[in-house]
């Protein structure tokens, strides 16, 4: 440690006193002396960078916070985080116990905050200039002169305890604002010297895996104060957008596992005893360093331990080694079955679908020409098509015995893809025409998959099931159980509950052989949606849904060609284990997303595609006492060019026993995606009243757990409604939850449309599934005009506007998406030249509302309105291909709710506004108290 | 021996059986936690015994109404009910894609199950006893 007087402000000196064994403290000028620190007065913050050593210089550790490198650049003063708590101690609880201080002291800490995240929209940086006018909410514009305020927080921040601080703000108050959910979750502010490499990496990104609270209460009973639901997100398997850094791979086949608990290395683990042993950060056991470890195989020289991926990166990929094999790695299967009956051809889905193969024949994942392919259509009868090598014609072999099933040849039916190429695209050319005068109705899709699943099986892979109709004969055969009496009542949930037996049983089958399953769902009618659906959940497919799906419709065919040809070439990982390993006293208690569970803590995943998220529930067992806790997320997978690997997702949490941070480190993203899960279970297991219940005393809990724990009003009544910043949205995106397709409550929504609604809110990961729930609200008439041009980061997106209709402008044009779909709001009153420019036509009564495709016109406005577009549907991961519809406001009613269903924050029937909601909870909130 | 004695006499046999069942389902259930039996063989194996489990106690229970032993069968009545109430609802067979969900239920049902099999026998025992010594008299 450094002597106190490299540590005093300016004009102070410290003097050792000898009599009683502590520095004195004097200050030159006017000889006056003290025993405690002086405080440095801050306008000593921000004067002079170069004064100030680095932290870094200060504490010898390897890793460096982003507080702490913040300190630096503004050149705060230089106590390092081990220094006595100067200065601002006595502020610190009056921070705590300042709810809706934004009202009280004008440039007070709350506004500091809101300048903070200002300053950190890093995803839309270059945004702060637009002034649209006096309509245009007033966006937290960071002038430089409060940059030494801003560099006052983050040297408080390094100064007191290191740590997440808590900013209450008062709901009642402060709207919500959609900028802030474009925000990185809570810093993770590990202790020091617990991660063992100065990357940046070393703790896996958000999109990987996040915990819903970035700092663990460290017992059962704190997390049980708190009341946040303690649960991990996953994404093992994301994809990586052009510029994203891919996942480092390990390739000589050196994997360090701890011998008791079979944790893999990663950078929280500890090297003793010289480097020759480390100690496991989960369960603290010494293991031996593989001897291989510190040798550079593909040099053949000794290597540098530090610089190994699996060090450096949360989230690596190991090549393995055999004893990671029960069989040899299998080549990539698809098996597509396609609905032939007279509906599907009627509908265009055959043709389009099989153009869509042809076309996407050269992306399905075939690097090492193993691939194998099959088709089998279906309508009551199955027709298999023997597909011989060497360019002979195909045959088409049908079976009408449904019954049992059998393969008509065992040979050629199932063929290799690069083999059969010239055969599979005559095949494809002709499929649609060979059945074009076929008027059998009805489907066989039971006995499909049984077909399918004999010729897969010995492999394994994946079934691609193409159906417009609700299957109708031999097994799996299901009946229309559809009755608009009992929409919205309490037996809806039995509507959304699996009818046949025979999709669970079949699925544990597909799952047991490496069998995944997708569906992809046309039908008109009712499909059962909710039955069918069962097959991709278990064997951690997806399932895709066209309702009155129609190629004759541009828009359609192009939506289900984008979608079906991303999914084909998606790179799947096969015959793949997932399990999640955490710190002593963590247990994984229960599983959501689409996966078998085969045993306590692993998940069997057939086949993974990618940007599928799983959410995971996590109970402490007992008081942990490690000053920090390690998920781990091991993927064990085959890739689809043969190689088997293991993906390892780490990320470290600190533990804290304190409240405070606790709430100061929740991430609303995370709670949000986990209580989606939850609730969706919930509404299959118990009902769907009981599922919104359960959201909102949820959300209630957590506020009376703040109030009584963090503000001054404690148990009694408050005319506040306080809550922590970084949960500021959470109330809205919980209010988005009960106001979304699968759960909200109403009579009108058909029980197909929920079943997917319910499958897309256990499968998206929390980059879609947010604007699912809080949809994107854009003004494109008065968005400044950089916005839609190419910026530094590719297009420029206008700033997002609260979901209410406040903000629609008679004269306006609007675009609302929420990752599946587009409105373009056209106001009543809009001028002809807007007309015009963005739809060619002359004015705003010769415009038609619905699905269409935006013309790319001649002028600035046209292309830049379909840049905001284009980048709307480019912008996130995952296979979505949104419809873009035209909303007239005086236009078809049900469009026009449609689209009004979007804006959240606005009252639609039974359910309440946002201002209503939120006097709601807190009406519940304080009523509880009495 | 007359016609109580008889009855009781398999009455106890039953039970038995039964508990052998539970015992027989309870350690299965240990099983999967610990991981040794993964949940699809589990609910083939435990499936095959649901319904003759209660088949026989539904057995039992119509033998004692029919033969007019009232407290024996109202004895029965709760459990018999429940049962069928489960058949009928279609939730009585073990689903393995549910199981680790409702494992805890699926304990608790079958700990309680266990433990009325236990009274009964004794009571089956008893009853068995008392109608020997009343034929002795």
């Amino acid at each position: 440690m450094a002597s106190p007087s490299q540590q005093l402000p300016p004009g102070w000196a410290a003097e050792w006193d000898a009599t009683n064994q502590r520095y004195l403290f004097v200050e030159t000028t006017t000889g006056r002396s003290q025993w405690e620190p002086p405080v440095a007065g801050p306008e000593i913050v921000g004067q002079e960078p170069s004064g100030s050593p680095p932290p870094a210089h200060h504490h010898g550790k390897r890793r460096q916070y982003a507080a702490g490198q913040t300190q630096a650049y503004y050149g705060g003063d230089s106590l390092g985080p081990s220094a006595p708590q100067y200065g601002n101690v006595p502020q610190q609880p009056a921070q705590l116990f300042t709810p809706g201080l934004a009202a009280t002291e004008g440039g007070g800490q709350f506004a500091q905050q809101q300048q903070i995240q200002g300053g950190q929209q890093g995803y839309y940086a270059q945004e702060p200039e637009y002034i649209n006018g006096p309509q245009q909410p007033v966006y937290p514009v960071q002038p430089p002169a409060q940059m030494g305020a801003l560099a006052d927080q983050f040297g408080q921040m390094n100064m007191g305890q290191k740590g997440p601080r808590l900013f209450t703000t008062n709901l009642l108050t402060s709207p919500p604002e959609p900028l802030e959910l474009r925000q990185p979750p809570p810093e993770i502010f590990l202790p020091p010297n617990s991660c063992i490499s100065p990357s940046p990496l070393a703790n896996a990104d958000s999109s990987y895996q996040r915990c819903t609270v970035n700092a663990l209460p460290n017992s059962n009973s704190l997390l049980n104060k708190a009341k946040i639901p303690l649960g991990l997100i996953l994404t093992p398997y994301r994809s990586l957008k052009e510029g994203e850094e891919p996942v480092p791979v390990v390739t000589d086949t050196v994997i360090a596992r701890c011998r008791r608990c079979r944790t893999y290395i990663n950078p929280y683990v500890q090297f003793i005893d010289g480097g020759n042993r480390w100690r496991c950060c989960m369960c603290s056991l010494s293991n031996e360093v593989p001897q291989l470890f510190d040798w550079d195989q593909a040099r053949n020289q000794p290597g540098d331990r530090w610089a190994r991926a699996e060090l450096n990166h949360g989230v690596v990929e190991f090549v393995a080694p055999t004893e990671y094999m029960v069989r040899p790695p299998q080549p990539a299967v698809y098996i597509f079955l396609i609905d032939v009956s007279h509906t599907a051809i009627q509908s265009g889905m055959v043709a389009t679908a099989t153009r869509t193969i042809l076309e996407n024949l050269d992306r399905i994942p075939d690097e090492s020409g193993r691939t194998k392919v099959s088709i089998i259509a279906f309508d009551t009868s199955l027709y298999f098509f023997s597909l011989p090598p060497g360019g002979a014609d195909s045959q088409m072999l049908v079976v009408s015995d449904i019954d049992d099933v059998f393969l008509p040849k065992p040979t050629d039916l199932l063929v290799n893809l690069s083999e059969a190429r010239a055969t599979l695209e005559t095949l494809l050319g002709r499929l649609s025409d060979m059945f074009q005068d076929n008027h059998t109705i009805g489907s066989a899709l039971g006995p499909a998959l049984q077909a399918a699943f004999q010729l897969i099986a010995p492999i394994g892979g994946k079934i691609m099931v193409l159906s417009s109709s609700l299957p109708s004969v031999g097994t799996g055969a299901l009946k229309n159980r559809e009755d608009p009496k009992i929409l919205g009542t309490s037996k809806e949930s039995g509507l959304l509950q699996a009818a046949s037996p025979f999709y669970k049983t079949f699925a544990i089958d597909c799952s047991r052989a490496q069998v995944s399953v997708d569906m992809f769902l046309f039908s008109s009618g009712y499909q059962d949606v909710a039955t069918l659906a069962c097959l991709p959940h278990y064997t951690a497919g997806q399932t895709y849904f066209y309702p009155a799906f129609n190629a004759s419709r541009t828009e359609d065919a192009i939506k289900f060609a984008h979608e079906f040809g991303e999914v084909l070439a998606q790179p799947i990982m096969l015959e793949a284990v997932m399990r999640v390993r955490a710190s002593k006293n963590l247990r994984m208690s229960s599983f959501h997303g689409n996966f078998f569970v085969r045993s306590t803590d692993l998940l069997a995943m057939p086949a993974v595609p990618q940007d599928l998220s799983y959410a995971i529930e996590v109970q402490i067992e007992d008081t942990i006492t490690a000053p920090f806790v390690v998920f781990q997320t091991a993927v064990l997978h085959t890739t689809c060019y043969g190689e088997r690997r293991i993906r390892v997702v780490t990320t470290a949490v600190p533990v804290t026993s304190n409240l405070s941070e606790v709430f100061a480190s929740a991430d609303q993203v995370a709670i949000a995606t986990l209580l989606a899960n939850k609730a969706v279970e919930r509404s299959i297991t118990h009902k769907l009243e009981d599922a919104r219940d359960a959201l909102f005393n949820k959300m209630v809990e957590i506020l009376i757990a703040y109030k009584s724990s963090m503000t001054a009003a404690g148990a009694g009544a408050s005319a506040q409604l306080a809550v922590s910043e970084n949960l500021k949205m959470l109330p809205v995106l919980v209010l988005g939850l009960l106001k979304s397709v699968g759960i909200r409550q109403s009579a009108q929504i058909p029980p197909d449309l929920r079943a997917y609604a319910q499958a897309l809110l256990t499968s998206l990961p929390s980059q879609l599934l947010i604007p699912y729930i809080y949809p994107n609200f854009y003004a494109l008439h008065s968005m400044p005009p950089e916005c839609g041009t190419v910026g530094e980061q590719g297009v420029i997106m206008p700033a997002p506007l609260p979901l209410t209709s406040e903000r629609l402008e008679r004269h306006g044009l609007y675009l609302i998406e929420d990752g599946q779909t587009i409105f373009l709001w056209v106001g009543r009153d809009a001028v002809p030249q807007l007309v015009i420019d963005v739809f060619n036509l002359p004015n705003y009564e010769m415009l038609r509302g619905g699905k269409v495709t935006l013309p790319v016109l001649d002028n600035p406005f046209s292309q830049r309105v379909n840049a905001v577009i284009q980048k709307t549907r480019e912008m996130r991961r995952g296979p979505y291909y949104q419809h873009l519809y035209i909303v007239k406001e005086d236009g078809e009613p049900p469009l026009r709710l449609w689209a009004l269903s979007c804006l959240i924050q606005d009252r639609a029937d039974v359910l309440p506004s946002y201002q209503q909601f939120i006097s709601q909870l807190k009406d519940k909130v304080n009523g509880s108290s009495y | 021996m007359g016609g109580a004695g008889w009855l009781f006499l398999f009455a106890v046999l039953m039970a038995a059986g039964l508990l052998f069942t539970m015992v027989f389902f309870i350690i299965m259930f240990s099983d999967l936690e610990c991981d040794y039996i993964n949940p699809i063989d589990l609910c083939n194996k435990l499936n095959q015994f649901v319904l003759p489990e209660h088949i026989a106690h539904a057995f039992l229970a119509t033998l004692f109404l029919l033969s007019g032993q009232w407290v024996a069968f109202l004895l029965n009545a709760p459990l018999l009910a429940f049962n069928i109430n489960k058949i009928r609802g279609g939730n009585h067979m073990y689903d393995a894609t549910e199981i680790f969900r409702s494992l805890p239920n699926h304990k608790k049902e079958s700990f309680i199950k266990l433990g009325f099999y236990l009274l009964s026998f004794f009571y089956y025992l008893y009853r068995m006893i008392v109608a020997l010594i009343a034929d002795s008299e």
